[in-house]
């Protein structure tokens, strides 16, 4: 406890005649107006029956003396300044950056992260001085401002008690963005050179999080202070599930495998169990130790699963229990609808049509005479078909449907064709691409002519002949279109069918035909879907024409989305893990089901930073935060004032008691 | 403090109605000339009263010779005498007197003209006197209608500075005025050792007394605020006060049974007591409150 003085010394000298004046008034009784009556005779009676207790009448006369000179002495004390070491904010503006994604949901501080970043907070907004305005943010991979500048401090303290944990990832970009705007506002370029449009603020930014995000390395400060408060203990106790997919087993025939990759990032090894189940019963587990910062791969095969929901978690509890869990839905609801258009080409037609590929695709063909007719028109745009192959023919417009031409290019801008060369060779292919995945082109001898296809921007090229790309896929809104640089069947000078390359006599070319129709047919390949990541928007397609479709989340609660366009929904709202069940229309029927995971890395990994890069700064934690002083002056007057009631309080009971 | 008002003391109107009365007296006194009332005294006059028998020593004068002759027995006339009457009014002219409006003291001095009016009219002895003054200035005994004006400057030249201990002052009246009569003391009774000693020393005398207590309205109702220090307008004593309502009720309780145990001393003692405010009428007070407690008629 210091003090510290207010008032000069003659000040004092007179604050200090008074208290001596007050008693001095007392002994002079100088207050009382003289008045002549004819006698006290009544008078004095009167006031000797008040005073039969004459002791208590004394006490309160001085009761009230006392009274006053404790007023006088509150005020002598608040005029000391008496107070001691305290925290304060620096500055008068603030700007609170709040993580609120999944990590800060971890126990490791009790309750959890996010309520001891309340706390600071609640802590903070009490320090600030009257007139200091704050602007609170909440960020996890979206920033949004919870409360605008205010200086209501009670304002600030609910919208604090009102933040909620997220399941998402952190990423601090848009959050910065929000606050840099007000700091440092935008120049316009003149001529003459740079012009500030409005006044800087400059302020303080306190960053509440644990650090779970990318650096920021282009971004300038400005007139931002940054004061990074790391939450957490710096040893955390957490085992997270990074990976998890659902396999066929390629070695062996109709064998599923499921993997799952886990990571210790606490600082001690660990054991556990991880458990899968499928549509929530126990199908497996496995022990596991993992060692500190280390990490170990999990195998479970499945044998021939259809459908289901399969769930692995991690059955020891640590300080996440987000990212012990992760989802896959398993299973191939129906098989892909796909129309093959051709003017003949019994190698496609047998390749598209044999046993293994009718387990995954019903496959209609139809001559290319099939595209004028308005059935044709009609069912194009209501997407009937997952997949359209054009065999040497164009449709007159692009169907709401993944697309594949053969000998042609999609009629779109962006697409081109270069002039027909002969004998072209295949030197290269994207072996990494599901489409020509274990497609070997190398045995390929033959290829009459062909031509290089120059798709759109972003665009890729799976065949890489000596001249350019033989194969080409872009994608078209929802949808992708590949085209083939080269015709497998064609008509001779003569008008006859002749093979134009010798690729269906190779193995390579079923295997190609399933991939499409695996690939492009939407069967991404591997049997079960893990989904997205809290947070990002899922782009779902209706089995059925449908206005609507009424989305089940994990939590229960019902959303509905509205198409958007041809056969497109975009359901925003993936900010719970689980698994989100889809049903169309108003049938109640699920139709699909997606999952939505974690798997995040950064945001298992607890351990706090102890720095953070903001541009070209590097902001450390800082624990405590300046030091000021805590005035004692303003409850002193308030007593000083509760005094002065209770003095005048038994003035009036003297007066009337 | 308020001047005396120089406003007539006695109205004409006022003087004509007061002619009309006379005083009263309820004990038998003796005067020392023959009055114009008839007393109930027996004695000479020429109103029959009774008969009674002859003693030796009365005079033979008044036997009835008629019933002598026809009864052989001597019986004496007895007639009712008349007499006058002393009337002394006793003025309280301390200085507590000197307050309302208009003062008490103006009220006690009307009042005493106007019974000092109706005396002189019956040519009645009637006396005045201001308390505390009896031996230093002592009244003028007054008698007939010629002596009203002297009566009139008599009671002009008091002044309210008499500051004399009630008891002190009456006692002094008593061994100065020793005799039977009536006796109209107007006072308002204030004093710091009681009122009870003074109003003792009257009935050693065998006065007919009528106790009048005049009060001003700032003592009946006082509109005071705030912190006071009330100083006595006669001996300079001083109470300090906070104004109240509490405390001017208070005070109204007090002053009440200050009022009760004047009329309960006075009552018990063969007093008439009378309280009147100094702004009342004397008129009404002469002819109406008075009357009825039998002093006029």
């Amino acid at each position: 406890m210091t003090l510290l003085n207010t008032l000069a010394p003659w000040q004092w000298v007179l604050f200090a005649a008074v208290p001596v004046a007050i008693v001095a008034l007392y002994f002079l009784k100088l207050r009382r107006q003289p008045l002549i009556v004819p006698s006290t005779y009544l008078w004095r009676r009167t006031v000797e029956d008040l005073h039969v207790n004459a002791l208590w009448q004394r006490l309160r006369r001085s009761l009230l003396l006392a009274l006053q000179l404790l007023l006088i002495a509150l005020a002598m004390a608040a005029c000391l300044r008496p107070g001691w070491r305290g925290q304060e904010l620096p500055g008068d503006r603030f700007i609170f950056l709040v993580d609120t994604s999944a990590s800060m949901s971890a126990t490791d501080v009790q309750p959890t992260r996010l309520d001891a970043a309340k706390q600071r907070l609640l802590a903070l907004v009490d320090q600030m001085q009257s007139g200091d305005a704050a602007l609170l943010v909440s960020f996890s991979d979206e920033a949004r401002v919870e409360q605008s500048f205010t200086d209501n401090r009670s304002l600030l303290r609910q919208k604090i008690n009102r933040m909620r944990p997220t399941q998402h990832r952190s990423d601090l970009q848009e959050a910065l963005r929000v606050a840099a705007g007000l700091a440092n506002p935008g120049r316009i370029s003149e001529d003459v050179g740079d012009i500030q449009v409005a006044g800087a603020l400059p302020a303080t930014l306190y960053l509440f999080t644990d650090g779970g995000f990318e650096s920021v390395p282009d971004f300038a400060l400005g007139n931002l202070t940054p004061i990074y408060v790391p939450l957490g203990t710096p040893q955390p106790d957490n085992v997270g599930i990074m990976a998890f997919s659902v396999e066929r087993n390629p070695e062996k025939q109709g064998r599923i495998e499921a993997f799952a990759r886990l990571e210790n990032t606490g600082t001690a090894d660990v054991t556990g169990e991880l458990t899968l189940s499928i549509d929530g019963e126990l199908a497996d587990a496995s022990q596991l130790r993992i060692a500190a910062q280390g990490e170990a791969g999990v195998q479970f095969e499945l044998g021939s699963l259809q459908q289901g929901v399969l769930q692995i978690s991690w059955q020891r509890p640590d300080h996440l229990a987000l990212d012990n869990v992760a989802y896959a839905v398993a299973g191939v609801p129906r098989r892909a609808r796909v129309l093959l258009v051709t003017a003949g080409n019994e190698a496609l037609v047998s390749a598209a049509t044999t046993a293994e590929a009718q387990a995954t695709a019903e496959v209609t063909v139809q001559g290319t005479e099939y595209l004028a007719t308005q059935e044709y028109r009609d069912a194009a745009a209501a997407a009937a078909w997952d997949f359209v192959i054009y065999d040497r023919c164009v449709p007159p417009a692009m169907p709401e449907a993944n697309t594949w031409f053969v000998g042609q290019v999609p009629p779109l801008t962006g697409w081109s064709r270069g002039p027909t060369e002969p004998l072209p060779f295949i030197i290269d292919t994207d072996r990494a691409h599901p489409l020509t995945q274990l497609v070997d082109m190398g045995s390929v001898r033959h290829i009459y002519d062909g031509f290089v296809i120059k798709g759109p921007a972003g665009a890729a090229s799976l065949f890489e002949s000596a001249s350019g790309p033989l194969l080409v896929i872009a994608s078209r809104g929802g949808f992708e279109d590949a085209a083939l640089g080269f015709e497998i069947v064609g008509k001779s000078a003569d008008g006859k069918l002749i093979p134009k390359t010798d690729w269906p006599a190779r193995s390579s070319f079923p295997l190609f035909v399933m991939n499409v129709l695996g690939y492009l047919g939407g069967l991404q390949g591997s049997v079960a879907v893990v989904g997205g990541q809290p947070g990002i928007p899922a782009a779902l397609q209706s089995r059925a024409p449908a206005e609507h479709l009424d989305i089940r989340l994990p939590s229960g609660k019902v959303s509905r989305v509205f198409r958007k366009n041809q056969n497109a929904f975009v359901f925003a709202d993936t900010d719970e893990l689980g698994v989100y069940e889809v049903s169309e229309g108003s049938a109640a029927e699920v139709t699909q089901r997606f999952a939505v995971n974690l798997l995040d890395r950064r945001e298992s990994n607890l351990a706090p930073r102890a720095a953070i890069e903001l541009g070209f700064e590097t902001v450390t934690g800082q624990v405590a935060a300046a030091v000021s002083r805590r005035e004692l002056w303003k409850p002193l007057l308030l007593l000083a004032l509760g005094v002065l009631l209770f003095e005048w309080y038994v003035f009036n009971r003297r007066i009337f008691g | 403090m308020t001047t005396s008002s120089p406003a007539p003391l006695l109205s004409p109107q006022m003087l004509e109605q007061l002619e009309r009365l006379e005083l009263v007296s309820r004990k038998i006194f003796r005067g020392r000339l023959q009055g114009e009332r008839r007393s109930r005294r027996k004695g000479q006059s020429v109103e029959f009263a009774d008969f009674r028998n002859y003693v030796p020593g009365d005079d033979v004068r008044f036997i009835d010779w008629n019933l002598y002759a026809r009864l052989d027995r001597l019986f004496l006339k007895v007639f009712l005498e008349e007499e006058d009457l002393h009337f002394f009014v006793a003025i309280d002219a301390s200085a507590s007197m000197d307050f309302g409006t208009p003062t008490k003291l103006q009220f006690a001095k009307q009042l005493a003209a106007a019974l000092g009016f109706i005396g002189l009219c019956r040519t009645d002895r009637v006396k005045l006197e201001t308390l505390g003054e009896s031996v230093r200035r002592p009244g003028p005994v007054l008698r007939g209608r010629r002596d009203l004006w002297r009566m009139l400057e008599y009671l002009a030249a008091i002044t309210p500075n008499h500051n004399v201990p009630f008891a002190e002052s009456l006692r002094e009246f008593c061994l100065r005025n020793r005799g039977q009569g009536v006796l109209v003391l107007i006072s308002d009774l204030m004093d710091k050792q009681g009122f009870e000693q003074g109003l003792r020393f009257l009935l050693t005398q065998p006065f007919d007394v009528y106790v009048v207590q005049v009060l001003s309205r700032e003592e009946m109702a006082p509109d005071l605020r705030g912190d006071l220090k009330l100083v006595d307008s006669e001996d300079a004593d001083f109470t300090e006060i906070t104004a109240s309502q509490p405390l001017l009720q208070r005070y109204q309780r007090n002053l009440a049974a200050f009022l009760q145990s004047a009329k309960d001393y006075c009552t018990h003692r063969g007093m008439t007591y009378l309280m009147s405010a100094s702004d009342a009428s004397v008129e009404q007070m002469v002819t109406g409150y008075l009357r009825t407690r039998g002093l006029v008629r």
